[in-house]
């Protein structure tokens, strides 16, 4: 392979820019970065923000779809830059945003805060069935017990579900689609017993009901947790929890 | 104790579970129901036009068993109907809330109504 | 230096009609007809109750050519409309573990536009059978 040859290549990237104490809004910068086949979206930011402009925010850590903290709209679609490949993008400019439906703090970079806020609603615990003491013995479970929510398990809150999301864009306090992957990472797990308090946070508008089934948050997750799932069976879980609450101690409210 | 306000409990459930029914009803028997009624019944193609004559219908309408399909099936599709109206209306941003739920289920509420009176209407 | 001014972008007011939500919008829009032709035998009740002219009258409406046509456009959207309603099926159920592994969803769907199908036949088939 000849070095020189590919290094002449060259792919313009149009990023969305903004800097809140100089843009009154976002607008779109150019930039042209040498091309190699195996680069990624990340590794030609990083190669602006090296050589052409240090301005450029954008956040990124572990380069290998594991900290999700890449997630940014690529082509108009909610991707994460490490993970997607120069090569595998149609030629000509490739348009690059910050998430959508979350407010921008600078350039690519968008507030969590409201996140992981509903996170930390739906009690992202497991609260046992039974307490045990130590000399008790470990919780056992087995391989299908396992299987009921492990992949509910492999969410790495990139936040692209929620970037996927319209009823999200139109409606910011939806709990969305990854709070309930979480939500059902710990109601499906055996040794877990507190589905009736995280049923509960979720029953209302705000809720599961704000989910209108579009499906995309599980076509653009990077790790096929199947958020779409975890809102929509819990759809079901709150309509029975409706009616049934009438039959519970202290559950009609 | 929670640190978080529990949101007060949507009344979302008493619409969604009607539209499960009629979107399961009509996934399961819709395409044959149109096929009959609407196809082969009018055109007497695989099916007498007089399948569904008056005095035919009018049996149909009489018999117990046959209201509480008729009543299902128009119910419970209007119901379907009216859930995913009214949400791609709510979309589609073409109104007030208010009056895109008079115009989706308050429909579907009010044909329920006459469907029930007429299915009495018809006698036993 | 450093100022916090976060920029919320608004949502565009047509996203709905657009890829990738356009899909979705048509599947929502199959509603249309499952409601259309529930209000078709609505007005056959109605009809009926009135008494065997107006009845007449119905029948005749559903032997005109413009009912056919709408029949038949209804029929299209009802088949769109059991594809996408078992492709969704999946997702509002809890995951199933065959065998200590998920059921993919996919399978599922097949299995369930089978039976659907099915159904729909054999609802045909009594039908042809009572009307012989």
């Amino acid at each position: 392979m000849p070095e020189a040859a590919t290094a002449v290549k060259t792919v313009e990237l149009k990023i969305l820019r903004y800097r809140p104490a100089s843009d009154e809004r976002p607008a779109f910068g150019s930039f042209k970065v040498p091309y190699t086949e195996d680069m990624s979206v990340l590794e030609a930011l990083q190669t602006i923000k090296d050589t052409l402009d240090g301005t450029l925010s954008f956040r990124w850590s572990c380069r290998m779809a594991v900290c999700g903290s890449c997630g940014m709209m690529i082509n108009g679609k909610p991707q994460l830059a490490c993970n997607t490949l120069l090569r595998n993008l149609p030629p000509g400019p490739v348009t690059i945003e910050p998430l959508n439906n979350f407010p921008i703090e600078r350039d690519l970079v968008v507030s969590v805060g409201d996140f992981v806020k509903k996170i930390e609603s739906i009690y992202p615990y497991i609260i046992p069935k039974e307490p045990k003491t130590v000399a008790e013995g470990p919780y056992l479970q087995t391989p299908a017990q396992l299987a009921a929510y492990e992949s509910f398990s492999d969410c790495i809150n990139c936040m692209l579900c929620y970037a996927a999301c319209p009823q999200f864009g139109e409606n910011p306090n939806f709990i969305g689609p990854g709070a309930m992957a979480l939500l059902q990472r710990y109601n499906g797990d055996s040794r877990d017993g507190g589905q009736q308090k995280r049923l509960d946070t979720i029953h209302g508008e705000d809720g599961v009901w704000s989910c209108t089934a579009v499906g995309y948050c599980s076509e653009v997750c990077p790790k096929q947790v199947d958020p779409a799932n975890a809102v929509n069976q819990n759809k079901t879980n709150s309509a029975f929890d409706f009616f049934l609450r009438f039959l519970r101690p202290g559950g009609a409210r | 104790m929670s640190q978080f306000v529990q949101e007060k409990r949507s009344i979302s459930p008493l619409f969604w579970l009607p539209f499960g029914a009629g979107g399961m009803l009509s996934a399961l028997f819709g395409p044959a129901l149109i096929l009959i009624t609407g196809i082969l019944a009018p055109t007497g193609f695989l099916l007498p036009q007089s399948f569904e004559s008056y005095d035919h219908a009018r049996a149909f309408a009489q018999n117990p068993l046959g209201k509480l399909v008729l009543l299902a099936i128009i119910a419970l599709f209007l119901w379907h109907g009216a859930e995913r109206i009214f949400l791609t209306l709510k979309d589609m941003k073409a109104g007030p809330l208010l009056n895109l739920k008079y115009a989706t289920y308050g429909v579907a509420a009010a044909v329920t109504v006459v469907t029930v009176l007429l299915l009495l209407a018809v006698g036993f | 230096m450093s100022e916090r001014r976060p920029y919320r972008r608004p949502m565009s007011p047509t996203w709905w009609a657009n890829p990738p939500y356009r899909a979705y919008t048509l599947r929502e829009l199959t509603g249309v007809a499952v409601a259309i032709y529930g209000l078709v035998l609505f007005f056959g009740l109605v009809c009926l109750a009135l008494g065997p002219g107006a009845y007449d009258g119905y029948l005749a409406f559903l032997r005109s050519p413009f009912s056919i046509v709408l029949h038949l456009l209804l029929l299209a959207a009802m088949v769109y409309h059991v594809v996408t309603w078992f492709e969704t099926l999946p997702k509002t159920q809890p995951k199933l573990i065959v065998d200590g592994k998920p059921f993919p969803a996919k399978k599922m769907t097949d299995i369930a536009i089978k039976v659907g199908a099915g159904c729909s036949l054999v609802l045909l088939l009594i039908a042809i059978w009572v009307g012989r």
